[in-house]
């Protein structure tokens, strides 16, 4: 995995990563590097240090330390030596570079009547290392699947930050897009035209417009677009059978995904929330859910042994809600609809 | 004859070169000029088209003429090589690399160099600023070389007829 952004790091942090060993090397998630502290290394969702002479610590003591001359040309070549070109991506507070992988920064921010302009003597960068893993949700594409229409059934795919959401709706989008859809009666099935808004370029990686994962030979990608406004003109101008956004939560990304449900398109989306309950204090999400806008939930955790799905439907999801409500009639039908954990993606670690 | 042969070498020889010391009078505004331009031009790349700054430095490099250009490219193939220079490296190793070869003095140098260690880390505003500063100081530097080529270029000319005259004087 190392080897993906070796181009992108200065020659006296490049070495130290190649140093450390091969396994961690190819485990490797993320990168943390901050100005004058610890090197610290993230992989299979844990967290290390790391030495000179490459060797993993778990205590921040005698680790190497990133000088400011080092952080300086890293940000000179995460943003091609052009930070003024990059003014969108600093307020949002980081960068994707070619392959996908997503620069995070963290410094003084620049505020403009009050909201964050931009970010200036940035001390913090965080490399996540983007990686497709084909098949991912091979086990997962049958439980999705709209018989009737032949096509998915909108998704909400829920997961803390760093389960492999982005992975398995990347591994989503080319499924359907080839018509993979996981055999049986399905299997002669065609593929659908999928439409993909890409806000933080992470799910089709684009570098100038063209895909650079592979995200079947049906998907349109609007790179770079806010997901409301990206999902509304692919909607107008695409004529997609399926959507896919990641990380929705904001009012306008609800407005345009209850439009697009109406719209008899198909809807898969991911949020930030550790499970279904989670995703009901999210006001965005909870009104989506109760609506009808998504028809399953998958969630998806964290495994030592890989990592476990749970596919849900929404409705049983909302009726399990008003359950708890202190006005609720019917008691125990929680318990009768939750699915249990099934299918192990082995994908390895996905981010 | 010989002697008539060698006044003869003497005289062209001082022409030569007092015409020489002339031309670098008046090569060092043109220069300064083609410098602005090329910094103009940057400015335009940066502040209007946002465009990355190795692109911006290879398409303005096509604009200037030597030894102007050389600098500009040398600056950019040096980002893209894997020798791991910061910008600031390898603009100040492609300013000093053309620098025998330009009419200019070392305080433009340092105005170009001072220019390199702030351009591609900040953001649009900070960058015309700083491009401005230079702008101004390479004016001011112009001012003061265009005053320098009206006093010494015809200096120069007729003083090294003059010099090679007084030495063949001397000699015969």
């Amino acid at each position: 995995m190392l080897s993906r952004i070796t181009h992108l790091l200065p020659l006296e942090l490049k070495a130290i990563l190649e140093r450390l060993p091969a396994q961690v090397q190819e485990q490797l998630e993320e990168i943390r590097i901050r100005e004058g502290r610890p090197l610290e290394i993230g992989m299979g969702g844990q967290s290390r240090f790391a030495a000179n002479d490459g060797t993993l610590l778990t205590q921040a003591g005698g680790a190497y330390k990133p000088t400011a001359d080092l952080c300086r040309k890293l940000l000179e070549r995460m943003t091609n030596y052009s930070l003024y070109a990059m003014e969108e991506e600093l307020r949002r507070g980081f960068i994707t570079v070619a392959g996908g992988h997503r620069v995070g920064l963290a410094g003084r921010t620049i505020l403009d009547n009050g909201s964050v302009r931009g970010i200036r003597e940035i001390g913090a960068f965080n490399i996540r290392i983007a990686r497709e893993v084909p098949g991912s949700a091979a086990p997962l594409m049958p439980k999705l699947l709209d018989r009737s229409r032949k096509t998915v059934r909108s998704t909400l795919v829920l997961a803390p930050p760093q389960q492999g959401k982005t992975t398995l709706v990347r591994d989503i989008a080319r499924s359907v897009s080839y018509g993979l859809w996981g055999g049986g009666d399905a299997a002669s099935w065609p593929g659908r035209k999928v439409a993909i808004v890409d806000e933080r370029s992470e799910l089709a990686a684009c570098v100038r417009g063209i895909p650079t994962f592979d995200i079947g030979p049906r998907s349109d990608v609007m790179d770079a677009c806010p997901k409301a406004e990206g999902m509304m003109m692919l909607l107008r101008s695409m004529s997609p059978d399926v959507i896919i956004a990641d990380e929705i939560g904001r009012p306008e990304d609800g407005e345009a995904i209850r439009e697009a449900s109406h719209a008899g398109v198909s809807v898969i989306a991911t949020a930030h929330a550790y499970d279904a309950e989670d995703a009901r204090g999210r006001p965005v999400l909870r009104s989506l859910l109760e609506e009808g806008a998504f028809s399953l939930i998958v969630e998806l955790r964290r495994t030592p042994s890989g990592i476990m799905h749970r596919v849900l439907t929404a409705e049983a999801c909302v009726r399990g809600w008003a359950a708890r409500e202190p006005t609720a009639v019917v008691p125990r039908l929680a318990e009768d609809a939750a699915p249990l954990f099934s299918g192990l993606m082995r994908g390895d670690a996905m981010c | 004859m010989l002697k008539l042969f060698g006044a003869l070498l003497i005289l062209f020889a001082g022409t030569m070169l007092g015409f020489q010391q002339a031309a670098r009078f008046a090569a060092r505004p043109r220069q300064l000029r083609q410098t602005a331009h090329a910094l103009q031009r940057l400015e335009t790349e940066i502040g209007y088209g946002h465009t990355p700054l190795p692109e911006a430095l290879t398409r303005t490099s096509a604009f200037v003429p030597a030894p102007l250009n050389r600098m500009l490219a040398l600056a950019s193939e040096g980002l893209a090589s894997d020798e791991g220079l910061s910008f600031r490296e390898s603009w100040e190793r492609a300013v000093r690399e053309i620098w025998g070869a330009t009419a200019m003095r070392s305080n433009e140098q340092a105005v170009l160099i001072r220019l390199g260690s702030t351009l591609g880390i900040s953001d649009r505003e900070d960058q015309l600023k700083h491009l401005k500063l230079a702008l101004i100081q390479l004016k001011a530097e112009e001012d003061s070389a265009r005053e320098d080529q009206a006093r010494y270029e015809t200096m120069w000319k007729s003083l090294g007829v003059l010099i090679a005259v007084l030495l063949v004087i001397l000699m015969v």
